[in-house]
Protein backbone atom coordinates (compact mmCIF):
# COMPACT_ATOMS: atom_id res chain seq x y z
CA UNK A 1 0.00 0.00 0.00
CA UNK A 2 -0.65 2.45 -1.28
CA UNK A 3 -1.47 0.77 -5.18
CA UNK A 4 1.03 2.23 -7.46
CA UNK A 5 -0.54 2.43 -10.59
CA UNK A 6 -1.13 4.88 -13.47
CA UNK A 7 -3.40 7.23 -11.94
CA UNK A 8 -1.22 7.75 -8.96
CA UNK A 9 1.78 8.58 -11.05
CA UNK A 10 0.23 10.52 -13.43
CA UNK A 11 -0.93 12.40 -9.74
CA UNK A 12 2.68 12.80 -8.53
CA UNK A 13 4.64 14.19 -11.71
CA UNK A 14 7.66 15.48 -9.60
CA UNK A 15 8.11 11.96 -7.56
CA UNK A 16 11.95 10.43 -8.17
CA UNK A 17 11.70 7.51 -6.34
CA UNK A 18 9.86 4.46 -4.43
CA UNK A 19 11.43 3.31 -1.56
CA UNK A 20 9.71 -0.15 -0.88
CA UNK A 21 10.35 -1.40 2.65
CA UNK A 22 11.30 -5.55 2.27
CA UNK A 23 12.85 -7.12 -0.29
CA UNK A 24 9.71 -8.27 -2.84
CA UNK A 25 9.05 -6.34 -5.51
CA UNK A 26 6.23 -8.55 -7.06
CA UNK A 27 3.54 -6.26 -6.00
CA UNK A 28 4.72 -3.24 -8.45
CA UNK A 29 4.85 -3.11 -11.58
CA UNK A 30 8.62 -2.02 -12.52
CA UNK A 31 8.31 -1.00 -16.42
CA UNK A 32 5.39 0.95 -16.03
CA UNK A 33 6.98 2.30 -13.13
CA UNK A 34 10.26 2.66 -14.93
CA UNK A 35 8.31 4.26 -17.84
CA UNK A 36 7.21 7.31 -15.57
CA UNK A 37 11.72 7.84 -14.68
CA UNK A 38 10.95 6.52 -11.00
CA UNK A 39 13.24 4.73 -9.22
CA UNK A 40 12.69 1.62 -7.15
CA UNK A 41 14.65 1.03 -3.86
CA UNK A 42 14.37 -2.31 -1.66
CA UNK A 43 15.60 -3.08 1.33
CA UNK A 44 16.74 -6.57 0.86
CA UNK A 45 19.66 -6.38 4.46
CA UNK A 46 17.42 -5.57 6.77
CA UNK A 47 15.24 -8.83 5.55
CA UNK A 48 17.17 -11.70 5.89
CA UNK A 49 17.90 -12.27 9.42
CA UNK A 50 14.63 -11.78 10.87
CA UNK A 51 12.97 -13.98 7.75
CA UNK A 52 15.94 -16.72 8.04
CA UNK A 53 14.56 -17.09 11.49
CA UNK A 54 11.14 -17.16 10.52
CA UNK A 55 11.87 -19.93 8.61
CA UNK A 56 13.51 -21.82 10.95
CA UNK A 57 10.87 -21.39 13.58
CA UNK A 58 7.82 -22.58 11.45
CA UNK A 59 10.34 -25.59 10.95
CA UNK A 60 10.79 -26.06 14.28
CA UNK A 61 7.54 -25.97 15.04
CA UNK A 62 6.19 -28.01 12.87
CA UNK A 63 8.28 -30.93 13.12
CA UNK A 64 7.84 -30.78 16.69
CA UNK A 65 3.90 -30.12 16.40
CA UNK A 66 4.36 -26.69 18.66
CA UNK A 67 1.08 -25.38 17.91
CA UNK A 68 -0.58 -28.40 18.69
CA UNK A 69 1.37 -29.25 21.65
CA UNK A 70 0.57 -25.81 23.31
CA UNK A 71 -3.31 -26.17 22.63
CA UNK A 72 -3.41 -30.02 24.78
CA UNK A 73 -1.46 -27.94 27.41
CA UNK A 74 -3.83 -25.52 27.78
CA UNK A 75 -7.04 -27.04 26.82
CA UNK A 76 -9.48 -27.59 29.84
CA UNK A 77 -10.26 -31.48 28.44
CA UNK A 78 -6.51 -32.12 29.37
CA UNK A 79 -6.01 -34.53 31.89
CA UNK A 80 -2.56 -36.22 31.06
CA UNK A 81 -0.09 -35.64 28.38
CA UNK A 82 -0.02 -39.09 26.51
CA UNK A 83 3.62 -40.69 25.84
CA UNK A 84 3.21 -42.09 22.67
CA UNK A 85 2.22 -38.44 21.03
CA UNK A 86 5.46 -37.56 18.86
CA UNK A 87 6.43 -35.17 16.15
CA UNK A 88 9.84 -35.79 13.84
CA UNK A 89 13.26 -35.01 14.22
CA UNK A 90 14.75 -31.71 12.92
CA UNK A 91 18.85 -32.83 13.93
CA UNK A 92 20.08 -34.38 11.04
CA UNK A 93 17.03 -34.29 8.97
CA UNK A 94 17.73 -33.16 5.40
CA UNK A 95 16.75 -29.29 4.43
CA UNK A 96 16.05 -28.78 0.43
CA UNK A 97 16.15 -24.77 0.37
CA UNK A 98 15.20 -23.46 -3.30
CA UNK A 99 15.78 -20.26 -3.48
CA UNK A 100 19.90 -19.91 -2.28
CA UNK A 101 19.57 -15.88 -1.94
CA UNK A 102 21.09 -13.86 1.21
CA UNK A 103 17.75 -14.99 3.26
CA UNK A 104 18.24 -18.55 1.86
CA UNK A 105 21.89 -18.93 2.58
CA UNK A 106 21.06 -17.41 6.55
CA UNK A 107 18.62 -20.30 6.69
CA UNK A 108 21.56 -22.80 5.46
CA UNK A 109 24.36 -21.14 8.24
CA UNK A 110 21.20 -21.77 10.81
CA UNK A 111 20.71 -25.45 9.83
CA UNK A 112 23.77 -26.66 9.55
CA UNK A 113 24.20 -25.89 12.93
CA UNK A 114 21.68 -28.66 13.42
CA UNK A 115 23.83 -30.76 11.60
CA UNK A 116 21.00 -31.13 8.93
CA UNK A 117 21.87 -32.08 5.50
CA UNK A 118 21.61 -29.19 3.68
CA UNK A 119 20.53 -29.61 -0.25
CA UNK A 120 19.78 -26.41 -2.49
CA UNK A 121 18.48 -25.24 -6.43
CA UNK A 122 19.10 -22.09 -6.98
CA UNK A 123 19.28 -20.50 -10.62
CA UNK A 124 22.88 -20.28 -10.18
CA UNK A 125 25.11 -22.70 -8.35
CA UNK A 126 27.00 -20.62 -5.72
CA UNK A 127 30.68 -20.61 -5.06
CA UNK A 128 32.38 -23.78 -3.83
CA UNK A 129 34.00 -21.78 -0.70
CA UNK A 130 30.21 -20.95 -0.05
CA UNK A 131 28.70 -24.34 -0.31
CA UNK A 132 31.54 -25.82 1.55
CA UNK A 133 31.15 -23.06 4.52
CA UNK A 134 27.60 -24.40 5.08
CA UNK A 135 27.78 -28.21 3.86
CA UNK A 136 25.19 -27.34 1.01
CA UNK A 137 25.20 -29.84 -2.33
CA UNK A 138 23.48 -27.98 -5.19
CA UNK A 139 20.95 -30.08 -6.73
CA UNK A 140 20.79 -28.58 -10.66
CA UNK A 141 17.87 -30.50 -10.60
CA UNK A 142 14.67 -29.63 -8.39
CA UNK A 143 13.44 -32.94 -8.86
CA UNK A 144 16.43 -34.47 -7.24
CA UNK A 145 16.21 -31.93 -4.37
CA UNK A 146 12.16 -32.60 -3.75
CA UNK A 147 12.82 -36.56 -3.75
CA UNK A 148 15.72 -36.27 -0.80
CA UNK A 149 14.36 -33.87 0.99
CA UNK A 150 12.72 -34.08 4.85
CA UNK A 151 11.83 -30.59 4.74
CA UNK A 152 11.73 -28.12 1.64
CA UNK A 153 12.25 -24.51 2.36
CA UNK A 154 11.03 -21.92 -0.42
CA UNK A 155 12.61 -18.49 -0.12
CA UNK A 156 13.15 -17.75 -4.05
CA UNK A 157 11.33 -14.03 -5.21
CA UNK A 158 7.92 -14.00 -6.85
CA UNK A 159 8.75 -13.80 -10.90
CA UNK A 160 6.99 -15.21 -14.06
CA UNK A 161 9.19 -18.29 -13.80
CA UNK A 162 8.45 -19.25 -9.91
CA UNK A 163 4.75 -18.64 -10.32
CA UNK A 164 3.55 -22.14 -9.35
CA UNK A 165 6.97 -23.66 -8.53
CA UNK A 166 4.98 -25.76 -6.48
CA UNK A 167 2.25 -27.60 -7.94
CA UNK A 168 0.89 -30.96 -7.58
CA UNK A 169 3.71 -32.75 -9.75
CA UNK A 170 6.34 -31.25 -7.25
CA UNK A 171 4.40 -32.30 -4.53
CA UNK A 172 3.81 -35.62 -5.78
CA UNK A 173 7.84 -36.09 -6.20
CA UNK A 174 7.88 -35.25 -2.18
CA UNK A 175 8.36 -37.47 0.53
CA UNK A 176 4.95 -38.20 2.15
CA UNK A 177 6.96 -38.20 5.89
CA UNK A 178 8.10 -34.15 4.44
CA UNK A 179 7.04 -30.97 5.29
CA UNK A 180 6.82 -28.08 3.15
CA UNK A 181 7.63 -24.68 4.45
CA UNK A 182 7.27 -21.25 2.57
CA UNK A 183 8.70 -18.39 3.50
CA UNK A 184 8.75 -16.78 -0.17
CA UNK A 185 5.19 -15.50 -1.65
CA UNK A 186 1.84 -17.94 -1.50
CA UNK A 187 1.96 -17.76 -5.33
CA UNK A 188 4.88 -19.69 -5.77
CA UNK A 189 3.22 -22.96 -4.63
CA UNK A 190 -0.38 -23.58 -6.53
CA UNK A 191 -2.61 -23.73 -3.63
CA UNK A 192 -5.29 -25.74 -4.51
CA UNK A 193 -2.72 -28.35 -5.11
CA UNK A 194 -1.11 -28.04 -1.87
CA UNK A 195 -4.69 -28.58 -0.31
CA UNK A 196 -5.29 -31.30 -1.79
CA UNK A 197 -1.90 -33.07 -1.49
CA UNK A 198 -2.12 -32.06 2.45
CA UNK A 199 -5.56 -33.60 2.56
CA UNK A 200 -4.62 -36.59 1.27
CA UNK A 201 -1.31 -36.78 3.16
CA UNK A 202 1.21 -36.78 0.23
CA UNK A 203 2.98 -34.77 2.16
CA UNK A 204 3.25 -34.61 6.07
CA UNK A 205 2.73 -31.02 6.72
CA UNK A 206 3.11 -27.46 5.45
CA UNK A 207 4.13 -24.24 7.40
CA UNK A 208 3.75 -20.97 5.70
CA UNK A 209 4.56 -17.41 6.63
CA UNK A 210 2.53 -16.43 2.97
CA UNK A 211 -0.38 -17.19 1.03
CA UNK A 212 -2.22 -16.37 -1.45
CA UNK A 213 -4.40 -13.52 -0.93
CA UNK A 214 -3.50 -12.30 2.77
CA UNK A 215 -5.35 -13.15 4.81
CA UNK A 216 -7.30 -16.21 3.00
CA UNK A 217 -10.71 -16.38 2.94
CA UNK A 218 -12.67 -17.37 6.03
CA UNK A 219 -14.25 -20.63 4.81
CA UNK A 220 -10.69 -21.44 2.87
CA UNK A 221 -9.46 -25.39 3.09
CA UNK A 222 -6.29 -24.39 4.28
CA UNK A 223 -7.54 -22.93 7.83
CA UNK A 224 -9.43 -26.24 8.23
CA UNK A 225 -6.74 -28.59 8.17
CA UNK A 226 -4.76 -29.91 11.09
CA UNK A 227 -1.24 -30.64 9.34
CA UNK A 228 -0.68 -27.10 8.43
CA UNK A 229 0.48 -24.00 10.13
CA UNK A 230 0.03 -20.61 8.92
CA UNK A 231 1.66 -17.29 10.26
CA UNK A 232 0.71 -14.18 9.10
CA UNK A 233 2.89 -12.68 6.84
CA UNK A 234 5.54 -12.11 9.96
CA UNK A 235 9.03 -12.86 8.31
CA UNK A 236 10.31 -9.07 9.27
CA UNK A 237 7.71 -8.41 11.73
CA UNK A 238 10.36 -7.66 14.59
CA UNK A 239 11.31 -4.13 16.05
CA UNK A 240 14.65 -4.22 15.05
CA UNK A 241 13.72 -5.13 11.63
CA UNK A 242 11.76 -2.42 11.51
CA UNK A 243 13.72 0.36 12.39
CA UNK A 244 16.41 -1.20 9.82
CA UNK A 245 13.98 -1.21 7.05
CA UNK A 246 12.85 1.82 7.61
CA UNK A 247 16.94 3.08 7.93
CA UNK A 248 17.55 1.29 4.59
CA UNK A 249 14.59 2.91 3.22
CA UNK A 250 15.21 6.04 3.66
CA UNK A 251 18.92 5.84 2.56
CA UNK A 252 18.16 4.50 -0.56
CA UNK A 253 15.49 7.43 -1.19
CA UNK A 254 18.23 10.20 -0.28
CA UNK A 255 21.19 8.60 -2.50
CA UNK A 256 18.42 8.89 -4.97
CA UNK A 257 17.04 12.16 -4.13
CA UNK A 258 20.76 13.31 -3.80
CA UNK A 259 21.78 12.09 -7.31
CA UNK A 260 24.62 9.25 -5.13
CA UNK A 261 24.68 5.71 -5.78
CA UNK A 262 21.97 4.07 -4.90
CA UNK A 263 22.47 1.24 -2.18
CA UNK A 264 19.58 -0.98 -3.36
CA UNK A 265 18.02 -0.39 -6.49
CA UNK A 266 15.56 -2.43 -8.23
CA UNK B 1 8.99 -46.81 32.97
CA UNK B 2 7.96 -43.60 31.08
CA UNK B 3 7.89 -40.43 32.85
CA UNK B 4 7.19 -40.45 36.40
CA UNK B 5 4.83 -43.89 36.36
CA UNK B 6 4.62 -46.01 38.13
CA UNK B 7 5.89 -44.41 41.08
CA UNK B 8 8.28 -46.41 42.40
CA UNK B 9 8.05 -46.08 46.90
CA UNK B 10 8.30 -48.89 49.39
CA UNK B 11 5.27 -50.79 48.99
CA UNK B 12 6.33 -51.19 45.03
CA UNK B 13 9.45 -52.69 45.76
CA UNK B 14 8.40 -54.66 48.63
CA UNK B 15 5.72 -56.43 46.57
CA UNK B 16 8.50 -56.89 43.55
CA UNK B 17 10.85 -59.10 45.66
CA UNK B 18 13.04 -60.01 41.89
CA UNK B 19 13.11 -57.03 40.55
CA UNK B 20 16.35 -56.38 39.30
CA UNK B 21 16.51 -53.12 37.63
CA UNK B 22 14.60 -49.64 37.12
CA UNK B 23 14.72 -48.81 33.71
CA UNK B 24 13.85 -45.50 33.34
CA UNK B 25 13.20 -43.53 30.38
CA UNK B 26 15.17 -39.76 29.26
CA UNK B 27 17.57 -38.26 31.17
CA UNK B 28 16.38 -37.02 34.68
CA UNK B 29 15.75 -39.13 37.41
CA UNK B 30 14.61 -36.70 40.10
CA UNK B 31 11.75 -38.96 40.36
CA UNK B 32 13.51 -41.50 41.56
CA UNK B 33 14.62 -42.00 45.15
CA UNK B 34 17.87 -43.21 44.49
CA UNK B 35 19.19 -44.52 48.01
CA UNK B 36 15.65 -46.12 48.31
CA UNK B 37 16.19 -48.70 45.33
CA UNK B 38 19.79 -49.43 46.47
CA UNK B 39 19.26 -50.68 49.54
CA UNK B 40 16.88 -52.99 47.69
CA UNK B 41 19.73 -53.97 45.38
CA UNK B 42 17.71 -52.72 42.42
CA UNK B 43 19.89 -51.29 39.90
CA UNK B 44 19.07 -48.21 37.89
CA UNK B 45 19.48 -47.41 34.09
CA UNK B 46 17.96 -44.25 32.10
CA UNK B 47 18.63 -42.99 28.44
CA UNK B 48 21.06 -39.73 29.22
CA UNK B 49 22.65 -38.82 25.71
CA UNK B 50 20.21 -40.37 23.15
CA UNK B 51 17.65 -36.80 24.73
CA UNK B 52 20.33 -34.68 23.54
CA UNK B 53 19.52 -33.31 19.93
CA UNK B 54 15.89 -33.45 20.19
CA UNK B 55 15.70 -31.75 23.43
CA UNK B 56 18.15 -28.59 22.43
CA UNK B 57 16.42 -28.32 19.20
CA UNK B 58 12.51 -27.97 21.13
CA UNK B 59 14.85 -25.13 23.47
CA UNK B 60 15.49 -23.63 20.07
CA UNK B 61 11.80 -23.97 18.83
CA UNK B 62 10.70 -22.54 22.05
CA UNK B 63 12.91 -19.36 22.12
CA UNK B 64 11.93 -18.76 18.30
CA UNK B 65 8.18 -19.26 19.11
CA UNK B 66 8.07 -17.50 21.57
CA UNK B 67 9.87 -14.41 20.59
CA UNK B 68 8.16 -14.27 17.49
CA UNK B 69 5.25 -14.67 19.02
CA UNK B 70 4.25 -17.79 16.58
CA UNK B 71 1.00 -19.06 18.35
CA UNK B 72 -0.57 -16.16 18.74
CA UNK B 73 0.36 -15.18 15.19
CA UNK B 74 -1.10 -18.44 13.93
CA UNK B 75 -3.99 -18.04 15.75
CA UNK B 76 -4.68 -14.51 13.99
CA UNK B 77 -4.07 -16.10 10.41
CA UNK B 78 -6.71 -18.74 11.19
CA UNK B 79 -9.21 -16.78 13.44
CA UNK B 80 -12.93 -16.51 11.59
CA UNK B 81 -12.88 -12.48 12.78
CA UNK B 82 -9.26 -12.05 11.08
CA UNK B 83 -10.04 -9.66 8.48
CA UNK B 84 -6.46 -8.64 7.54
CA UNK B 85 -3.17 -8.59 8.90
CA UNK B 86 -1.94 -5.21 11.64
CA UNK B 87 1.37 -3.81 9.58
CA UNK B 88 1.92 -2.98 13.74
CA UNK B 89 2.22 -6.42 15.20
CA UNK B 90 5.98 -7.01 15.82
CA UNK B 91 8.36 -9.78 17.74
CA UNK B 92 11.32 -9.27 18.95
CA UNK B 93 14.62 -10.52 16.70
CA UNK B 94 16.66 -14.06 18.01
CA UNK B 95 19.42 -13.60 15.90
CA UNK B 96 21.71 -11.38 17.50
CA UNK B 97 19.93 -11.61 20.77
CA UNK B 98 22.01 -12.07 23.88
CA UNK B 99 21.04 -15.85 25.43
CA UNK B 100 21.84 -17.04 28.80
CA UNK B 101 22.23 -20.95 29.19
CA UNK B 102 21.94 -22.04 32.72
CA UNK B 103 24.00 -25.33 32.94
CA UNK B 104 25.69 -26.06 29.85
CA UNK B 105 25.74 -29.90 30.53
CA UNK B 106 25.18 -32.15 27.27
CA UNK B 107 21.87 -30.55 26.02
CA UNK B 108 23.32 -26.95 27.28
CA UNK B 109 26.34 -26.95 25.21
CA UNK B 110 23.81 -28.49 21.80
CA UNK B 111 21.81 -25.07 22.39
CA UNK B 112 25.00 -22.93 22.67
CA UNK B 113 26.09 -24.54 19.36
CA UNK B 114 22.51 -23.99 17.47
CA UNK B 115 22.42 -20.39 18.73
CA UNK B 116 25.84 -19.70 17.56
CA UNK B 117 24.59 -20.03 14.36
CA UNK B 118 21.92 -17.43 14.54
CA UNK B 119 24.85 -15.08 15.43
CA UNK B 120 23.30 -14.78 19.42
CA UNK B 121 25.92 -13.57 22.10
CA UNK B 122 26.06 -16.84 24.44
CA UNK B 123 26.49 -16.11 28.61
CA UNK B 124 26.85 -19.36 30.71
CA UNK B 125 26.48 -20.39 34.34
CA UNK B 126 27.55 -24.02 35.09
CA UNK B 127 28.71 -25.54 38.10
CA UNK B 128 32.47 -25.83 36.97
CA UNK B 129 33.30 -23.57 33.79
CA UNK B 130 33.90 -25.67 30.10
CA UNK B 131 37.26 -26.14 28.57
CA UNK B 132 38.76 -22.96 26.83
CA UNK B 133 38.42 -24.79 23.31
CA UNK B 134 34.35 -25.83 24.35
CA UNK B 135 33.81 -21.95 25.25
CA UNK B 136 35.95 -21.00 22.06
CA UNK B 137 34.00 -23.30 19.54
CA UNK B 138 30.76 -21.92 20.26
CA UNK B 139 31.74 -18.13 21.33
CA UNK B 140 30.20 -18.92 24.77
CA UNK B 141 31.43 -16.56 28.02
CA UNK B 142 31.27 -18.49 31.73
CA UNK B 143 29.40 -16.06 34.23
CA UNK B 144 30.43 -17.60 37.56
CA UNK B 145 28.09 -15.83 39.12
CA UNK B 146 24.56 -16.61 37.71
CA UNK B 147 23.06 -12.99 38.64
CA UNK B 148 25.68 -11.35 36.11
CA UNK B 149 24.08 -13.63 33.63
CA UNK B 150 20.42 -12.95 34.25
CA UNK B 151 21.02 -9.29 34.07
CA UNK B 152 22.68 -9.28 30.44
CA UNK B 153 20.56 -12.23 28.87
CA UNK B 154 17.39 -11.33 26.53
CA UNK B 155 16.49 -14.97 26.80
CA UNK B 156 17.42 -17.16 29.46
CA UNK B 157 17.39 -20.87 29.20
CA UNK B 158 17.26 -23.68 32.04
CA UNK B 159 18.87 -26.90 31.19
CA UNK B 160 19.86 -28.26 34.19
CA UNK B 161 19.37 -31.61 36.13
CA UNK B 162 16.95 -31.47 39.42
CA UNK B 163 18.87 -31.65 42.26
CA UNK B 164 18.55 -29.98 45.81
CA UNK B 165 20.78 -27.44 44.56
CA UNK B 166 18.87 -26.60 41.32
CA UNK B 167 15.11 -26.79 43.38
CA UNK B 168 13.65 -23.64 43.31
CA UNK B 169 16.76 -22.15 41.27
CA UNK B 170 14.78 -19.25 39.52
CA UNK B 171 12.81 -16.93 42.28
CA UNK B 172 11.43 -13.89 42.65
CA UNK B 173 15.02 -12.35 43.22
CA UNK B 174 15.99 -14.20 40.06
CA UNK B 175 13.27 -12.69 38.14
CA UNK B 176 13.51 -9.46 39.21
CA UNK B 177 17.29 -9.75 38.37
CA UNK B 178 16.09 -10.06 34.04
CA UNK B 179 15.76 -7.98 31.90
CA UNK B 180 11.98 -6.29 31.76
CA UNK B 181 12.27 -7.60 28.23
CA UNK B 182 13.44 -11.33 28.64
CA UNK B 183 12.17 -14.33 28.18
CA UNK B 184 12.51 -17.36 30.38
CA UNK B 185 12.82 -20.74 28.49
CA UNK B 186 12.70 -24.20 30.68
CA UNK B 187 13.27 -27.17 28.81
CA UNK B 188 14.48 -28.67 32.38
CA UNK B 189 12.08 -29.28 34.93
CA UNK B 190 9.49 -27.34 36.46
CA UNK B 191 10.54 -27.41 40.41
CA UNK B 192 14.05 -25.79 38.89
CA UNK B 193 11.52 -22.57 39.03
CA UNK B 194 9.01 -21.24 41.52
CA UNK B 195 6.17 -21.68 39.95
CA UNK B 196 4.48 -19.05 41.93
CA UNK B 197 6.79 -16.16 41.57
CA UNK B 198 6.78 -16.56 37.53
CA UNK B 199 3.09 -16.28 37.88
CA UNK B 200 3.73 -13.15 39.67
CA UNK B 201 6.37 -11.80 37.54
CA UNK B 202 4.71 -12.29 34.20
CA UNK B 203 1.71 -10.62 35.54
CA UNK B 204 3.73 -8.20 36.60
CA UNK B 205 5.83 -7.49 33.47
CA UNK B 206 8.74 -7.96 35.69
CA UNK B 207 9.97 -10.32 32.80
CA UNK B 208 8.70 -9.73 29.13
CA UNK B 209 7.44 -13.34 28.46
CA UNK B 210 8.08 -17.81 29.26
CA UNK B 211 8.09 -20.74 27.14
CA UNK B 212 7.74 -24.36 29.18
CA UNK B 213 8.04 -27.60 28.35
CA UNK B 214 8.12 -28.27 31.90
CA UNK B 215 5.90 -27.55 34.85
CA UNK B 216 5.08 -28.71 38.22
CA UNK B 217 3.10 -31.15 37.88
CA UNK B 218 1.88 -31.72 34.82
CA UNK B 219 -0.26 -31.54 33.20
CA UNK B 220 -1.15 -28.19 35.39
CA UNK B 221 -4.36 -27.74 37.11
CA UNK B 222 -6.83 -26.49 34.66
CA UNK B 223 -7.17 -23.25 36.48
CA UNK B 224 -3.99 -22.93 36.94
CA UNK B 225 -2.87 -18.91 36.37
CA UNK B 226 0.04 -20.10 34.11
CA UNK B 227 -2.77 -21.03 31.58
CA UNK B 228 -4.57 -17.99 31.27
CA UNK B 229 -1.48 -16.02 30.87
CA UNK B 230 -0.66 -14.39 27.30
CA UNK B 231 2.68 -13.85 27.44
CA UNK B 232 3.39 -17.87 28.12
CA UNK B 233 3.89 -20.87 26.00
CA UNK B 234 3.22 -24.20 27.22
CA UNK B 235 4.35 -27.50 25.85
CA UNK B 236 3.28 -31.05 27.36
CA UNK B 237 6.89 -32.26 27.67
CA UNK B 238 7.76 -32.93 24.34
CA UNK B 239 11.66 -32.34 24.81
CA UNK B 240 12.51 -35.84 23.66
CA UNK B 241 9.10 -36.79 21.51
CA UNK B 242 10.06 -37.59 18.18
CA UNK B 243 9.63 -41.14 16.68
CA UNK B 244 13.66 -41.74 15.70
CA UNK B 245 14.75 -40.84 19.73
CA UNK B 246 11.62 -42.83 21.50
CA UNK B 247 12.41 -45.61 19.45
CA UNK B 248 16.18 -45.34 20.66
CA UNK B 249 15.31 -44.87 23.92
CA UNK B 250 13.18 -48.03 24.17
CA UNK B 251 15.95 -50.14 22.48
CA UNK B 252 18.74 -48.51 25.18
CA UNK B 253 16.02 -49.34 27.96
CA UNK B 254 15.64 -52.54 26.61
CA UNK B 255 19.50 -53.03 26.43
CA UNK B 256 19.86 -52.12 30.52
CA UNK B 257 17.02 -54.52 31.31
CA UNK B 258 18.41 -57.63 29.96
CA UNK B 259 22.18 -56.79 31.21
CA UNK B 260 20.31 -56.57 34.76
CA UNK B 261 18.51 -59.26 34.47
CA UNK B 262 21.52 -61.22 33.39
CA UNK B 263 24.14 -59.91 35.84
CA UNK B 264 25.86 -58.22 33.11
CA UNK B 265 27.28 -54.40 33.46
CA UNK B 266 24.36 -52.01 32.69
CA UNK B 267 25.06 -49.52 29.95
CA UNK B 268 23.77 -46.30 31.21
CA UNK B 269 23.60 -47.44 34.52
CA UNK B 270 22.68 -44.46 36.87
CA UNK B 271 24.88 -45.33 40.18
Amino acid sequence: RPTIDRELLESLPNLKVIGNSGVGVDHLDLKMISSFGVKVTNTPHAVADPTADIGMALMLASARRLVEGCQIAVSPDTKHFAVDWLGVEVTRATLGIIGMGSIGYKVAQRARAFNMRILYHNRNRRRKEEEEAVGAHYCEKMEDLLQQSDFVMLIVNLTPETRRLIGKKELGLMKPTATLINISRGAVIDQDALVEALQSKVIRAAALDVTYPEPLPRDHPLLKLNNIIITPHIGTATVQAIHMMAEEAIANILAVLNGQPIPSEV
Amino acid sequence: MWYHKPVVNKELLQSLPNLRIVASSGVGIDHLDLNLLSSFGVKVSNTPFIVSTDTADLGMALMLASSRRLVEGYEMAVSPDTEYFPADWLGAEVSGATLGIVGMGTIGYKVAERAKAFEMKILYHNRSQRKKEEESAVGAVYCKKIDDLLQQSDFVLLAVNLTPQTHKLIGKRELELMKPTATLINISRGLVVDQDALVEALQNKVIKAAALDVTYPEPLPRDHPLLKLKNVIITPHIGSATKKTRRIMMEEMTESIQAGIAGLPIPHEVL
